[in-house]
């Protein structure tokens, strides 16, 4: 293993893999039907923006990238356990 | 042990056909046949030798249990969401599976989760094949019991 296997990713690309990590990890934590309830959002959160958006905007992916910890950190919080509509609210601003 | 008697074994192949070799080379010299005879000769040497090196080699990398390898095939067939007649050999490649880096990380997750380990985010991210995964959590597993 090592060198020979494995995408090249770059810097931007590994914060974002980490973070979604993060986030699956997360929702590990949390009970049952919540927990199937985050995972499918932030999945097809970050694979809706891994589709859309430009892999050379990296302003906007920082912003995402500073915006999804902010989020993530919401999440951690235990208190949160049964707010996961919450992230579909934020997952879908237009809604808004 | 079993890697050392294998490779004994492609030893005594080899040595055996290098003396079945030799009178041909002779017999190529001594009549004054073309060389592509002879270059014949050195194929079926190559030929000969090889299989017996990559079946070495095969055992090697095959350390993980052929459970653990259809675990993996499982979860991966499942996060992907394959077709049931899409087939999935240890040696698929993620990325042929139409699997891109968000997915490679939630087959790892799914891993974690089913083998009870922790994946670093190093080796994590150069996991490309169910082969290297199920090689990865044998590792990670012989660990965490020896600990």
């Amino acid at each position: 293993m090592g060198a020979s296997s494995g995408p090249r990713l770059s810097g931007i690309q590994k914060q974002v893999l980490s973070l979604y990590r993060e986030f699956l990890r997360v929702a590990r934590s949390k009970s049952g039907e919540d927990h199937r309830q985050i995972e499918s959002i932030v999945s097809a959160e970050f694979h809706r923006n891994s589709n859309e958006i430009d892999r050379k905007n990296f302003i906007y992916i920082e912003y995402l990238l500073r915006r999804g910890k902010k989020q993530l950190e919401q999440l951690k919080s235990p208190d949160i356990v049964g707010l996961s509509s919450l992230n579909v609210g934020s997952s879908q601003p237009k809604k808004t | 042990m079993a890697t050392f008697s294998a490779a004994a074994a492609a030893a005594t192949s080899s040595v055996t056909f290098a003396s079945s070799l030799k009178p041909s080379l002779r017999n190529t010299v001594t009549s004054g046949i073309t060389t592509s005879n002879l270059k014949m000769v050195t194929a079926g040497w190559t030929k000969k030798n090889f299989p017996s090196l990559k079946t070495n080699r095969f055992h090697v990398s095959c350390a993980a249990k052929p459970e653990t390898v259809q675990k993996v095939c499982d979860i991966v067939r499942k996060q992907l969401a394959l077709a049931a007649d899409i087939e999935l050999t240890p040696e698929s490649k993620f990325s042929a599976l139409g699997a891109d880096s968000l997915d490679t990380v939630e087959i790892v997750m799914g891993l974690e989760e089913e083998f009870d380990i922790s994946v670093e985010e190093e080796s994590s991210q150069n996991i490309t094949t169910v082969q290297e995964a199920a090689d990865l959590i044998e590792k990670l597993v012989e660990k965490k019991t020896a600990a």
